[in-house]
């Protein structure tokens, strides 16, 4: 992406500060978002969701594993997101790593809570087969198809979006589980294992621009950002998860209140997504 | 294994000389200069052009004629079995290599000297056939960033299983070991700008084998004109002409 | 035409892994009825105005493929689902539904309905696999019925209830097979059908009678999920379980997982297990590995070891229980050999048996409903229990039965009839019994083969002459050397002296390929048969008669096309050159092994062919001289010949086949052949080469050989086999027949020689030990043996001649084939081997004979002895067989000895005995040969 002219960056400095930005918006308002799901038949779960001409594809596979000693009871999440060049041809090569470790890693954060598990978005006790054992791994790829900002919240939207398309298959442990070894495992092709998202926060980034803050910034907006707060909050209003990316400095105040604005923006998201990835299930039954 | 039922129908109840469902859609990337996805049953690949554009890397800045780089990427969910690997690998490599050339063949870069043009070429879904599925993306986007060129390029596979030639191997065709001979034709010049071949085959056989992957080609070009009559109708309605 | 409409299937393998399959549904796929106004009719296969078309439920293929295969049931549609399912569970009956859809002469129509889109069904949640294809199969059978309107009816036929119960819902009709079969109103059908597990109650009860048999017999077989967990884990091992042809209380497992065999003592261990079934085995305690002490145990039950023909290999041999442990010392020592006993079947092997029915006692009511038991011919095979209602009639026959299942409360297990050969002891019945039993297609020849064959009268054309390849060797004096009244002459022979001294010596073959090309069907059958089979009475031919007799034969006088191997010999039978070339020759005679040393011996004769004879033999000798220096064995065997009687085929003299000179100079020639041709195609291919081994005998297998020896004080040495061969011509003892007797064992203790593809082993294990040859193939025979036929493809594609076919690219079907071949080879030297037997029993019913014998083995109640005029060995009891030999008889096994206890009397090994042959029937219809001491 080439540079902005003077005048360019001051029209849409300008613009947030009047609270009419260059496309039309407010500062508080989202593009229009599209979800689709099913998008990758190979996968357990995977959705598409795009946000103006932001595209990005999460796909969930799980796989049998065995629970990490510290953590017998419970199964194991990992995420990991690649940017395509496609997107831009700056991530071609090795160009996409810095920005896709640090979406995996506020993902991450915003997704699964602490290294103990706690505050995850699901629950992860449900993975497991036989306690110690047997548990399922479930990967979550995220891969950024087409990028104009605000990548983190469609990426959040898409992981949630593909989690509540996810279906486990059933398993059934061989009868005698004798001893040492790994047991031997039956899959059952017929009943699938259906994950509860409603407690799965939605990320709201909220991007500083001169003194004001916007959610759902573009690529030309994040250019003129000076910090950018990232909060994931559940349906109960509860913070899960915050990161705050960007050089400038915030007050604390401005936090909290960013905090609570991100909360109010969060309720009008969450329902948006809901009836989103309802739409888009009952599209994908139909065909 | 029997690949193809003494009925004439193969696994996915397709005839040997039948093609899976083509699917294609230009200016999908927003950011892109030129974009497009092409499906080929389970097979989905989207590819983005960059360009004609500054030539980024000074000392490959050639005078005469554009430069045309490509990559080709996986993604992690686009086999059965997940897999992590970074780009680069020796596949990849050879993939963008041949969509690269390929496509520089059909370009005119003559025209366009000291410019760069990228293709990159991004698998969502791969079912067998990626690198024809990734030919005939690669097209698209370029027509899409309206990047001159001497001709389409389109490709199509064929194999040979059972004694019989088929057409457009899917996954577990082309895991049968048998051979696979992947065509990319200019349809209009009909001159065959691409020819690989794995496993033996005898000749005669072979010609045959060609012949129907020529075929398929032809089939995929009459398709992709469809699509860009189309798109280009959708345009001039748009800009209201 | 196509119906773009896919949809995720989802499939489990070793690891978790969802796969999409795209699966396109169609509506261009027809109905196959030739009546139909609205479906294409060009592949239509049905009757042209069927009453009933019937469609059949899995579980009817699945049980009933006999009963399908009687031409009663016909107008058939075969759903691809059911075919599917077929083949996941069975792919013998998958093999033999294909063979019926593709008969023209039946009317099964296969109707892909998973790729139609109004009979396609999408999986609905909570459904089993099971119960979904059950929806399919009515889905598609309600579709054929509002499809043919009224045009022809529609029945479902099927076994399950629950399936059959929802067809009706839907107003299919439908019935079991049992009432479907009774609506046909023939009895003889009934027999066919496999009962349903719910009737067996019925013949329970029969077995009531001897309430003792009520009980659990065997232990229960574990559920696959224990099987695979165990194997995983090493408790049990998994292997192909192999019954002991001669004592089929035994068996084997060879087990990849312990590196050895597991040997598996009597049927409660073998727990229902079939020869050829692939077993999970577990090992037993090693406290409990068992010393089989009495060689005699076959015959503590009932069974009995009957006369047979004297081995020609280790693989004809019984085997012996354990090698190494012949010492006897050590005896209470628990064996090394581990022994264990079946926890589950992996694979069944069941396929249908030829055999008799036990004579048994008329039931009362004659032609109801009888329970028999079933002898298969097969020693390996259990008893099987049928259930028959034509008892009087079958008993004097022989049928083929089929197994069905085994009940662990049964110690025998269920199968049904399937038909009648013929009368027990019937010349005809009993040969055909030969073939069945060992596999052998004895059908003529389909028209779609016999089309392959060129036009007849045939003859050598001008293109022939004219083309490049083929040298016109037609001026060459070539002759042929036969047994008597060959007429599939694969080879001729010339022998030229050169101006310089030395010989031009050529070996001229069948060209066969020239008529037999890949990918035909002449091929494809040339290629599933194997080999021609020679039975006493008639041969079965590998390739159809015009081309086996008279196109490819190379007759004398006129020309044939031939594939040479022609050496530049000097006179010291050093090879100097060697090429190959197509040809075509003129055979000038077709010469008798009798007639060809006939003349070679008059010394009168001095015409060209007769010196050409003598220069050759000449060769030959020096030849098979410097052959055995290299360690080849002269080994024997005792074949014998029978003069048949021309009109009646009965036999009418019998005797050991007389190996002449003349014998061994063809032969010599015909190996040296073999040999050049086997390194010519490993140079050019060396991985897709068809190559003959003979693996080198271990130790364990000379063993009793060694014993034998040692007891009648000849010490052979067995460390290589030049060492074996010297130290056989060094065993010679007082009498002349001594030596060849020695040898006689010796060639029994050695396995045959096989085929394999060279890429499937490493150069060192390509040796011949039998031949002392470091390569050896199979060239000279292509009329009658289809190895040779790839070979003579492989050396014309090595010389440039032809492309190489695409199957020897495919390395996995290349070593399928050579496995084939050696299956065949195997069954088709069985099959000769059984004629014989059957023969000597025809010609020993109406002659009595008392011959002399020699002992080759001794038992605990008496010993084997071998009948060298008739080439046949059985055994020779000392004692009642229901006694044991310890009261009166003392064995000693360091000595090979049997003695009487007070010492009167001793037989010891290899001693000459006079016997008795008779042939006696001890029950009704089953005649044995009996051997007794004068």
């Amino acid at each position: 992406m080439t540079g902005l002219s003077v005048g360019e960056k001051l029209f849409i400095q300008g613009g947030i500060a009047q609270d009419l930005r260059t496309d039309g918006r407010k500062r508080l308002t989202y593009r229009p978002i599209y979800v689709e799901t099913g998008v990758i038949p190979q996968a357990n779960g995977s959705a598409r969701v795009r946000l103006g001409g932001t595209d990005v594809i999460a796909s969930v596979k799980a796989e049998i594993g065995r629970p990490s000693p510290m953590q017998p009871d419970k199964g194991k999440v990992a995420i990991y997101v690649s940017c395509s060049p496609t997107a831009a041809p700056m991530f071609e090569g090795r160009g996409d790593e810095e920005l896709s470790a640090e979406l995996s890693i506020a993902l991450q954060r915003c997704l699964l809570g602490g290294k103990s598990g706690a505050g995850a978005g699901i629950d992860l006790s449900s993975l497991v087969v036989v306690e110690g054992k047997v548990c399922w791994d479930l990967y979550i790829d995220g891969l950024v198809v087409s990028s104009d900002g605000n990548l983190l919240d469609a990426l959040g939207a898409a992981v949630k979006a593909a989690l509540s398309n996810t279906g486990i298959p059933r398993v059934q442990v061989a009868a005698d589980t004798t001893g040492e070894d790994q047991p031997e495992v039956d899959i059952s092709d017929e009943e699938f294992l259906q994950f509860d998202t409603s407690n799965l926060p939605v990320i709201v980034t909220l991007t500083k621009v001169g003194r004001h803050y916007i959610v759902d910034a573009t690529s030309e907006e994040e250019s003129q950002m000076s910090s950018a707060v990232s909060i994931s909050i559940n349906r109960r209003g509860h913070t899960c998860g915050l990161s705050k990316r960007g050089g400038a400095g915030l007050d604390p105040s401005v936090i909290l209140d960013m905090i609570s604005v991100a909360k109010h923006v969060s309720e009008q998201l969450m329902n948006k997504l809901d009836s989103e990835i309802s739409a888009a299930e009952a599209i994908e039954d139909d065909s | 294994m029997e690949y193809v039922s003494p009925e004439g129908l193969r696994i996915d109840g397709r005839r040997p000389m039948e093609m899976r469902k083509l699917h294609a859609e230009m200016g999908v990337v927003a950011k892109a200069d030129g974009s497009a996805v092409f499906v080929m049953g389970n097979t989905k690949v989207i590819a983005a052009v960059y360009g004609p554009r500054e030539v980024q890397n000074r000392s490959q800045q050639m005078s005469d004629q554009a430069l045309v780089r490509c990559e080709y990427s996986m993604a992690n969910f686009s086999t059965g079995d997940r897999m992590r690997k970074g780009k680069g690998d020796r596949r990849s490599t050879e993939i963008s290599l041949v969509v690269r050339q390929t496509m520089e063949a059909c370009i005119l870069t003559h025209l366009m000297p000291r410019s760069q043009i990228d293709i990159y070429v991004q698998v969502l879904q791969a079912d067998g056939g990626t690198r024809c599925a990734c030919i005939n993306a690669a097209t698209l986007a370029l027509a899409d960033a309206a990047i001159p060129m001497r001709d389409l390029v389109t490709s199509c596979s064929a194999g040979y299983l059972n004694s019989t030639p088929l057409l457009d191997l899917n996954y577990v065709e082309d895991s049968a070991g048998g051979p696979d001979v992947t065509v990319g034709i200019l349809p209009k010049m009909d001159k065959v700008t691409l020819l690989q071949m794995d496993s033996k085959l005898p000749i005669d056989t072979f010609d045959n084998v060609m012949q129907l992957a020529i075929e398929g080609c032809k089939a995929v070009a009459t398709y992709i004109r469809e699509v860009l009559l189309e798109n280009t109708k959708q345009l001039e309605y748009h800009r209201g002409v | 035409m196509l119906h773009n409409k896919s949809f995720v299937r989802k499939t489990k393998s070793g690891k978790i892994t969802k796969n999409v399959r795209e699966h396109y549904l169609r509506d261009d796929i027809y109905c196959g009825v030739p009546a139909c106004k609205s479906c294409d009719s060009s592949a239509a296969r049905l009757s042209a105005c069927p009453s009933t078309i019937l469609i059949l439920d899995t579980n009817v293929v699945l049980n009933q493929i006999d009963l399908i295969e009687n031409p009663a049931i016909d107008d058939v549609v075969v759903l691809s689902i059911v075919l599917q399912e077929v083949r996941n569970k069975n792919m013998a009956v998958y093999n033999r539904v294909r063979a019926l859809c593709s008969n023209s002469a039946r009317k099964f129509f296969v109707f892909s309905n998973e790729h139609h889109k109004d009979t396609f069904v999408q999986d609905m949640a909570g459904e089993s696999k099971n119960d979904r294809n059950d929806r399919a199969i009515r889905v598609a059978a309600q579709w054929y019925q509002n499809h043919l309107g009224g045009v022809a009816k529609v029945l479902l036929i099927t076994n399950d209830r629950e399936n059959k119960r929802k067809a009706m819902e839907m107003g299919i009709s439908a019935e079991t097979i049992e009432t479907y079969v009774k609506t046909l109103g023939q009895q003889d059908l009934l027999d066919l059908l496999v009962r349903p597990p719910s009737e067996d109650v019925v013949m329970e009860e029969v077995e009531d009678l001897r309430p003792s048999k009520r009980k659990v017999i065997y232990a229960e077989h574990k559920p696959m999920s224990e099987i695979t967990s165990g194997l995983h884990r090493g408790i049990y091992h998994q292997g192909k379980l192999r019954v002991n042809r001669y004592n089929p209380f035994e068996a084997y497992v060879g087990s990849e997982s312990i590196g050895d065999e597991i040997i598996i003592y009597d049927r409660t261990n073998m727990n229902r297990a079939f020869d050829g079934d692939i077993v999970a085995v577990e090992l037993l305690p090693q406290e409990q590995w068992q010393e089989e002490n009495s060689l005699s145990l076959a015959d503590e039950e009932h069974e009995e070891e009957d006369v047979h023909l004297v081995p020609g290999s280790a693989d004809d041999a019984p085997r012996t229980a354990n090698p190494g442990q012949g010492s006897g010392a050590n005896a209470d020592l628990p064996s090394s050999r581990p022994s264990g006993r079946v926890v589950g079947i992996i694979k069944r092997n069941w396929h249908s048996y030829c055999g008799s029915l036990e004579p048994m006692p008329m039931p009362a009511g004659d032609g109801g409903v009888a329970h028999a038991l079933f002898v298969s011919k097969d020693r390996r095979i259990p008893k099987i229990r049928i259930q028959t209602r034509q008892l009087g009639n079958l008993v004097s026959k022989r049928i083929v039965v089929t197994v069905d299942s085994w009940d662990r409360m049964s110690r025998y297990p269920s199968g049904h009839y399937v038909r009648t050969i013929g009368e027990i002891g019937d010349r005809d019945t009993e040969s055909e019994v030969v073939l069945i039993e060992n596999d052998i297609d004895a059908r003529p020849f389909s028209s779609q083969v016999l089309a392959c064959l060129p036009p007849l009268p045939w003859s050598v054309s001008s293109e022939d002459l004219a083309n490049p390849i083929r040298q016109d060797l037609r001026h060459i004096r070539a002759f042929s050397v036969d047994p008597p009244g060959c007429k599939d002459i694969d080879d001729a022979l010339h022998c030229t002296a050169l101006p310089n001294g030395n010989f031009e010596v050529g070996v001229h073959i069948a060209d066969v390929t020239n008529f037999v090309h890949p990918g035909t069907p002449l091929d494809d059958e040339a290629s599933q048969r194997g080999t021609s089979v020679y039975l006493v009475e008639r041969r079965i031919d590998m390739l159809p008669k015009p081309l086996t007799e008279d196109i490819c034969s190379l007759r004398a006088d006129v020309e044939r096309l031939a594939f040479s191997v022609i050496w530049e010999m000097t006179p010291e039978a050093e090879i100097i050159s060697t090429r190959y070339t197509k040809s075509i020759i003129k055979s000038c005679a077709a010469l008798s092994y009798i007639e060809a040393q006939a003349r070679m011996d008059d010394s009168r004769l001095v015409d060209p062919l007769t010196t050409d004879l003598r220069n050759m033999n000449a060769l030959a000798k020096i030849m098979r001289q410097r052959r055995i220096e290299r360690g080849a064995l002269t080994l024997a065997s005792a074949e014998v010949k029978f003069q048949i009687d021309t009109e009646t085929h009965d036999p009418l003299d019998i005797g050991m086949y007389q190996i002449r000179e003349a014998n061994q100079m063809v032969e010599e020639f015909m190996l040296a052949a073999n040999v050049s041709v086997a390194e010519k195609i490993l140079k050019h291919f060396p991985v897709c080469s068809l190559l003959r081994r003979h693996p080198t005998p271990t130790k364990e297998m000379l063993e009793p050989l060694l014993r034998t020896a040692a007891a009648v004080g000849v010490n052979l040495d067995v460390s290589t086999s030049r060492a074996l061969a010297d130290s056989l011509d060094r065993a010679v003892g007082d009498d002349p027949y001594f030596n060849k007797l020695i040898r006689i064992l010796a060639t029994r203790c050695m396995t045959q020689a096989v085929y394999f593809c060279s890429g499937d082993l490493s150069p060192p294990e390509y040796h011949h030990y039998g031949l002392a040859a470091p390569l050896y193939t199979h060239f000279t025979s292509p009329i009658r043996r289809y190895a040779d036929v790839i070979v003579h493809r492989l050396l014309a594609a090595s010389l440039g001649i032809y492309k190489l076919p695409t199957v020897f690219q495919d390395a996995a079907q290349l070593t399928s084939i050579a496995d084939n071949l050696n299956y065949r080879h195997r069954n088709a030297q069985m099959a000769s081997r059984s004629s014989v037997e059957l023969h000597t029993l025809v010609y020993f019913r109406k002659r009595p004979t008392d011959t002399e014998a020699r002992i080759v083995k001794i038992r605990s109640n008496g010993f084997i002895v071998f009948v060298p005029k008739y080439g046949i060995e059985g055994p020779v009891y000392l004692t009642e067989r229901s006694e044991k030999g310890e009261g009166e008889w003392f064995m000693d096994e360091q000595q090979q000895q049997i003695r009487k206890m007070d010492g009167s009397v001793t037989y010891g090994v290899l001693q000459k005995v006079q016997i008795h042959l008779e042939v006696v029937e001890p029950q009704p219809n089953r005649p044995k040969l009996q051997l007794t001491l004068i």
